[in-house]
């Protein structure tokens, strides 16, 4: 992962040197050829001239006064770049600077680039070939050197202001990846962590609002997400190892007891039935599960159909109502008529139920307990209120957690799964379940969906 | 009575077969569809016990729709792993009679099965059940213990209704909490017992010989016999 940000951070930086040069040549490339062709035009246009002025010269005053004026030329000169060369049909010089007439030189038309020596010096220069009246050649040129200073100059100064721009944009790119890679390196070094399995960590988040703060907020939200979805995997895999351990330790030390011990035939039969008691609570636990999971998946809304909420739990009441006149707890039923929801009789039934099931096992005697359900604008709110002991805040978010039991609970019977199953069917009539502080006791409240 | 079982695990079946023998009753075992499906079609049944999932190119399902179309109606408990509610309405729209999750318990099975054949015996057109001097009237829901009038609510009424019905047989809780409340899962907790205990101090309160009777690992019975 790291090696392929740092390559993507040069590829950046890169590209940002690349189209800088673009642009450069862009700017420039126009530019050199229009002061090419300007500068070499006005050259031609010189010597077409100067040609021309010396075959003037040459019709008006003869040849002997075209050489003096060469020759005067020639020696009167400063900067040193005319070149003159006057001779005559045997090819003998009449005239001019030039050491010799360079191969070729008479034979070509227009103006042209030549190595030649002036003085016996070697230079660059354009020449260009005049044939005058009466079988003299000429050749005019101008070295080209005076003109390669200015062009180099330009190509020189064209070289730095690029080399400043590739400097600039090799700075800036390095930065770019610099920058980059510290921010990514955070997220990087976080992932690496958490691949390794400390799900806790959590991307450095400075509280911006760019684009890269974003994305860390986003995936620190998904990692959060995630932990505690692993964190529930986990509670469960345990709860399930600890609730199906016990009975199965049991089931096995009494087997091998009876091996061990070979008791009187009533004792056998005793100990076989605790037995088949303690596998019927493994199976017990696994049907829950089976269950929880088949209304999880949400594959039960198929069975849904219009029912009647206080005739549902009306029924659960009038189920239960025997257990809580056998232990002095005062069960009422306070339903609105006639809540027509589309549900699932059978999971409602159950879940309502589970909720009573709860309230009975912690409300003392003498206590009360109160099942009402009432329409609220689009959702069913189906309340099991009583004044028991109730959950402690800090519990109240676990408690529908699989296997999840408090610290009142233990020692009572039940696996634990009782509210997870009322939290699941609930969310499949697209509704929660709120557990609320009833002072004194606990409010339990499904709420449910009237569209279904 | 005599049973067919078709059930391809040979510990499932052992056990079963074992179970129905020792209750005095004949059985016939298939350890794959295409026998089950023969035997069903050619021997003559009190009650069949079939597995959902069989070798032998046709399933449970498949026999019992067959034997529904050719005119047979031997009662039928369908046994299976799958419990899902709507595997359930499955096996009793193919034509099945009644419906036993995998694992269970023995009793559970044989009080099914017994309720099953039984029923499939008993005439429903009676108007008053009785048993012993409790009487049931069925139209005025009037219910009477030697002669003397039985105040009963509603669900007291269909549970012994129930029981009556299945008078002289074991009745296990699971079987009251589908039948008389039409709770089809298990509430983890012993309502089922509470509802009988008050159901017995009305019936059998004050009376000479209790008729209600707890079957130790099964149920209930309503009896008059011992």
């Amino acid at each position: 992962m790291a090696r392929v940000l740092r390559l993507s951070a040069f590829r950046l930086a890169i590209a940002y040197i690349l189209l800088s040069v673009v642009v450069l040549g862009v700017l420039t490339v126009p530019l050199r050829y229009a002061w090419r062709q300007n500068i070499e035009d006005a050259r031609n246009e010189l010597i077409k001239e100067d040609a021309q002025s010396l075959s003037d010269i040459l019709e008006r005053h003869g040849i002997e006064a075209l050489a003096a004026v060469i020759d005067a030329r020639v020696a009167r000169q400063r900067v040193g770049n005319l070149i003159y060369s006057l001779s005559n049909a045997k090819s003998i010089r009449l005239a001019g600077n030039l050491s010799a007439l360079p191969r070729g030189a008479l034979e070509t038309p227009g103006i042209f680039e030549w190595a030649v020596e002036v003085n016996g010096r070697p230079v660059e220069a354009m020449l260009m070939h005049a044939s005058l009246p009466g079988g003299y050649d000429l050749l005019v040129g101008r070295d080209t050197a005076r003109f390669a200073r200015v062009e180099a100059f330009f190509v020189y100064s064209l070289a730095g202001a690029g080399g400043v721009i590739l400097l600039v944009a090799v700075i800036g790119g390095l930065a770019i990846r610099r920058s980059l890679l510290a921010e990514l390196h955070g997220i990087n070094q976080t992932a690496s962590a958490i691949v390794r399995g400390d799900l806790s960590r959590r991307l450095p988040v400075s509280g911006g609002t760019d684009e890269l703060e974003t994305l860390a907020q986003t995936l620190n939200r998904m990692l959060d997400q995630i932990e505690h979805l692993v964190q529930g995997v986990r509670n469960v895999s345990n709860a399930i190892a600890h609730d199906l351990r016990t009975p199965l330790a049991e089931l096995r030390a009494r087997l091998e007891m009876l091996l061990v011990t070979k008791p009187s035939a009533e004792e056998t039969r005793l100990e076989i039935e605790s037995a088949v008691a303690d596998v019927d609570r493994v199976i017990g636990i696994f049907n829950a599960l089976l269950r929880l999971a088949q209304i999880e998946t949400g594959a039960r809304r198929s069975g849904f159909v219009q029912l009647d909420l206080a005739e549902v739990a009306c029924e659960a009441v009038d189920f239960y109502q025997p257990v809580a006149e056998l232990r002095g707890i005062a069960l009422t039923c306070t339903c609105d008529p006639g809540i027509v929801i589309a549900g699932d009789t059978l999971l409602l039934s159950q879940a309502i139920g589970n909720l009573i099931d709860n309230a009975l096992k912690y409300v003392q005697k003498n206590g009360a307990i109160d099942v009402g359900a009432v329409i609220c604008g689009d959702t069913v709110r189906v309340t099991v209120a009583d004044n028991g002991p109730g959950i402690p805040s800090d519990e109240m978010p676990k408690v529908s957690e699989r296997f999840y039991r408090g610290d009142q609970s233990r020692g009572t019977p039940g696996v634990g799964l009782g509210l997870s199953l009322v939290a699941a069917v609930a969310t499949l009539h697209r509704g929660g379940l709120e557990l609320t502080d009833n002072r004194p006791g606990l409010r339990a409240t499904l709420v449910l969906s009237r569209r279904g | 009575m005599k049973v067919l079982l078709v059930e391809d695990n040979e510990s499932v079946a052992g056990f079963v077969r074992k179970g129905l023998s020792e209750a005095g009753h004949v059985v016939d075992h298939a350890n794959n569809g295409r026998d089950g499906m023969f035997l069903a079609a050619s021997e003559s049944y009190d009650g069949i016990i079939m597995d959902r999932m069989l070798p032998g190119g046709i399933d449970g399902l498949g026999i019992i729709g067959a034997l529904r179309k050719s005119g047979n109606t031997t009662p039928i408990l369908i046994l299976s792993a799958l419990s899902d509610v709507d595997e359930r309405i499955r096996g009793l729209q193919s034509g099945g009679d009644d419906y036993l999750v995998k694992p269970f318990a023995f009793g559970e099975l044989l009080a099914r099965l017994d309720a099953l054949v039984r029923r499939s015996h008993a005439t429903d057109t009676e108007t008053t059940l009785a048993l012993d001097d409790l009487s049931l009237d069925l139209l005025s829901r009037k219910v009477t213990r030697g002669g003397k009038t039985l105040n009963l609510k509603p669900r007291e009424f269909k549970l012994l209704e129930y029981l009556m019905r299945h008078a002289n047989q074991v009745v296990t809780r699971t079987m009251l909490l589908e039948n008389v409340w039409d709770y089809h899962f298990d509430p983890q907790t012993n309502v089922v017992d509470v509802h009988i205990s008050r159901l017995r101090q009305q019936v059998d309160g004050g009376a000479e010989r209790p008729l209600l009777k707890t079957i130790r690992n099964a149920g209930y019975m309503l009896t008059a016999d011992g």
